[in-house]
């Protein structure tokens, strides 16, 4: 899918040719283990690497350049994925052929020089007033996750099953580590991660791949570097409590229940519970949407989601408050279900076309190319949507159902109004 | 069929009017696997008010029932509809907005199938008590999660100060009380007015040959019996100019201030390339006032009394307009006298060089957008039923001079247009 070649030790760069768009697209993606206090330090960076560099020292300036570049896209990224934090530059701009008379895609390439190599910085170091308050916006969207009951409920369930844990910590951190962030301690995390972190760069366009090759290998001077492995997941952590119960001013309750499963992306039976999740909970044809919501009408949503670099499956629904007992009654009948094998061909056909489907429309956007291939390159096969698709066809009713017997309930977290 | 080409985009886009009178596009996408089509009625929450199909007397139906028809037409007499996209692999999906309803599917295999499970299940309607009560408690908890939602609260709290009587001002969905009030004979009501293919539109973009798909969708279309196309007759009455509330606010139990300027519009009785050109120099101005390369983002941001949820937009259609600019706030009186100055001092902030650095930037922003098939369909269709094409906007916006930005603005900068709305913490947060 993307021709790989390393620009140095550790920077690896993915190019690939395509006339599907009208656009170009860049990605580059900076890796570390996860730890809260780099969480915190890695989002503030990425707030300030995008508020302005050393050749657009206001704000206004580089926004009113990119504008003029025919509004190209420019921005950066904390999160995480498993026990990896990752810090994202993407940039897209307009291919030049669709435009009537400007050339902006070597503009593009050195402005990536520009926003990676050249910070916006004072005696060699970032600027006082920028990072404080950029930490202030890390911190705002922080809190602002209390605003959306959902996200917060969400929040909450994954701090009680697994506190301590790579699931729990946020790629942005916690208000206290982004609060301790200093202008040298972020210096310091920026000379880190450009020079420890182990690097990918994605590039998806119609494209003259060789002249962006050498011209990449000029705008991004990497060194070589020996990038730490990430161990998956070896952090031992135990569920609080098996049983939650908080209150806000709100009027839906919001039932979220976590379970942990044993398989993990990249698993030998990881195809298989792919498929498990598609049969309980991931789509309107699943028996928690059929049943939950279809025949006894207690809630709009109810569905489940496979955390599969955490080995945790998450089911989330929106009821009302009384009906707590009969939902969660009627969700645990559906994890039974399976349990007992009761899996027609039906659901099971319709899960593996949904998964493929899923995949090939994924595969159709330009991000989608870069993050499927991001994820799935580290795995031992060649990918491809052939090889998928006949790994979830091979699963079986049975298959399943071993699935179903190694998910186990580890926590119940409920949030709804204080009248309830 | 006709064939339009968009040359500089590189795109042929194809067209039919069926004898049914149903507009069917098609935009084939070289390289893609995935196809996507929308089926889409020019309904929605504001038309409640209508004289129905056959009948002389104007009726007012309650609240909701747009939203309400759009759920229950995915139930059958055999069962759900969901089981047969998703039997075929395809995702299937529906939404309501103040003038469409839409139903949809994205796919990679089986499109032809999914094509005629998508014209079938729009277009046989099945509605009984019972399947119509049982809906009731599943929109009721989307109701309530929507209330829970204070950037929700938030948008319609603004648009419910600024009309005093257009039924925009009233939740898409309806309230718990009024759905109640719902039956089959009402759907069926609004079903058959509505429901007429001359009032639909059919989009698909994507992998597919426009020729076999324009025959395969006329021969559906042909073995179906509909009456003769009637034009509908909807009412709406006059709307003021001003806004009815200039200032309310509402606590819920939120972390921090939520503020939203609302200006009402006054030109909202537009079409065709006057409408896109008017809607077009209202957006760059806007940008040129707001946008992140402004001055007054810069001080606003400086002065921290904004965070990364500031935002604007301007919505128009037939009949109401409104422009929103807000964000979370600590400081939410400051930020919306603030936002009220930059509006009254428009004129001044207007120059030739930034008019053209945002007409630059819209024009990056309609081509990133031509790369997705959801903006495709859904916005060539709000822009036909508005008599506009969505693939002149770029030509449009080049012709667009710093005298049409300032004059479009002019119809939504008036004082007596203006109205602030916010939302307050309850009460002491805990951390």
């Amino acid at each position: 899918m993307f021709l790989s070649t390393k620009l140095a030790e550790g920077v690896t760069l993915h190019i690939r040719q395509t006339t599907q768009f009208k656009t170009v697209n860049f990605s580059i993606k900076w890796r570390r283990p996860l730890t809260m206090k780099d969480a915190a330090e890695r989002a503030v960076l990425s707030n300030v690497l995008q508020h302005s560099n050393g050749k657009f020292k206001k704000s206004a300036e580089f926004r009113s350049y990119l504008d003029d570049l025919f509004g190209t896209v420019l921005y950066f990224d904390a999160s995480k994925r498993g026990s990896e934090h990752t810090v994202v530059l993407n940039v897209e701009t307009v291919n030049d052929q669709y435009l009537a008379q400007n050339k902006v895609f070597n503009e593009v390439l050195d402005l990536l020089n520009t926003v990676i190599f050249q910070p916006n910085f004072e005696n060699d170091k970032f600027v006082s007033s920028i990072v404080e308050r950029e930490k202030e916006m890390v911190i705002q969207r922080i809190h602002s996750i209390f605003d959306d009951k959902t996200r917060y409920a969400q929040h909450r369930l994954t701090q009680i099953i697994r506190p301590n844990h790579p699931a729990s910590i946020s790629a942005n951190g916690t208000i206290d580590t982004v609060k301790a962030v200093t202008i040298d301690s972020l210096t310091e995390a920026y000379h880190s991660m450009i020079n420890e972190d182990k690097i990918d760069i994605y590039v998806v366009g119609d494209i003259d791949v060789e002249a962006v090759q050498k011209k990449l290998t000029e705008a991004l001077p990497f060194k070589d570097r020996a990038p730490k492995k990430v161990e998956r997941n070896n952090v031992d952590s135990k569920p609080e409590k098996e049983y939650t119960k908080e209150q806000q001013e709100m009027k839906q309750g919001k039932l979220h229940i976590g379970y942990s499963t044993p398989v993990f992306f990249g698993d030998e039976d990881f195809p298989k519970m792919q498929i498990f999740n598609g049969v309980f909970g991931g789509y309107a044809h699943s028996k928690l949407f059929m049943n939950v919501r279809e025949r006894e009408s207690l809630a709009y949503y109810a569905s489940s989601s496979y955390s599969s670099y955490y080995g945790l499956v998450f089911v989330v629904s929106g009821i009302e408050p009384a009906n707590e007992k009969k939902a969660t009654d009627v969700i645990a009948e559906q994890l039974e279900a399976i349990k007992n094998g009761e899996i027609s061909d039906l659901e099971l056909n319709q899960t593996k076309a949904m998964l493929t489907n899923q995949l090939k429309e994924a595969l159709d956007l330009a991000r989608g190319q870069i993050d499927i291939y991001d994820q799935y390159k580290d795995l031992d096969d060649q990918f491809s949507v052939e090889l998928w698709k006949e790994r979830w066809d091979k699963v079986t009713k049975e298959d399943v159902q071993k699935m179903a017997s190694q998910v186990k309930l580890e926590a119940i977290y409920f949030l709804s109004g204080k009248e309830a | 069929m006709q064939t339009i080409e968009f040359k500089q985009l590189d795109e042929t886009l194809y067209y039919k009017k069926l004898s049914n009178g149903l507009d069917v596009y098609i935009l084939p996408k070289k390289g893609f696997s995935k196809t996507f089509v929308t089926f889409t009625t020019k309904y929605g929450s504001i038309d409640r008010t209508f004289v129905p199909i056959g009948e002389s007397e104007t009726i007012t139906v309650p609240d909701g029932i747009a939203h309400f028809l759009e759920h229950k037409m995915f139930e059958k007499e055999h069962g759900d509809v969901f089981q047969e996209f998703s039997e075929a692999g395809a995702s299937a999906n529906a939404f309501t907005s103040f003038t469409r309803t839409a139903y949809l599917f994205s796919a990679t295999d089986n499109i032809y199938k999914s094509t005629e499970t998508l014209l079938n299940f729009v277009q046989e309607p099945y509605f009984t008590e019972q399947t119509v009560n049982k809906e009731k408690g599943i929109i009721g908890q989307e109701i309530t999660m929507y209330d829970d939602q204070p950037d929700w609260r938030l948008y319609f709290g603004a648009i419910e100060n600024m009309f005093h009587k257009h039924p925009v001002k009233i939740d898409i969905a309806g309230t718990i009380e009024s759905i109640d009030k719902i039956t089959a004979e009402h759907l069926y009501t609004c079903y058959n007015t509505f429901y007429h293919p001359s009032n639909m539109l059919l989009f698909v973009v994507g992998g597919i040959d426009p020729t076999e798909m324009m025959a395969f969708i006329e021969k559906n279309q042909n073995k179906k019996q509909f009456p003769e196309p009637t034009p509908i007759e909807r009412h709406c009455e006059d709307e003021p100019k001003e806004v009815a509330i200039q200032e309310r606010e509402l606590k819920m139990d939120v972390q921090k201030p939520k503020v939203y300027v609302g200006l009402k519009a006054l030109e909202t009785n537009l079409s065709g390339e006057e409408m896109l050109k008017h809607e077009l120099s209202v957006q760059i101005g806007l940008e040129c006032l707001f946008g992140r390369a402004s001055n007054f983002y810069t001080e606003v941001y400086e002065n921290g009394l904004i965070d990364e949820s500031f935002a604007y937009d301007f919505s128009l259609e037939k009949g109401y307009g409104f422009a929103l600019i807000g964000s979370d706030s600590s400081q939410p009186d400051k930020l919306a006298e603030l936002i009220k100055t930059q509006i009254n001092n428009a004129e001044s902030t207007f120059t030739e060089e930034k008019v053209e650095r945002v007409k630059r930037k819209k024009i990056g922003f309609f081509l990133r957008a031509l790369n997705s098939m959801e903006f495709i369909a859904n916005q060539f269709t709000r822009y036909e039923f508005n008599d506009m094409n969505l693939f002149d906007a770029v030509p449009v916006i080049e012709k667009l001079t710093l005298k049409d930005i300032v004059e479009a603005f002019k119809t939504i900068q008036g004082e007596s247009q203006q109205t602030v709305f916010k939302i307050l913490p309850s009460s002491e947060r805990k951390e």
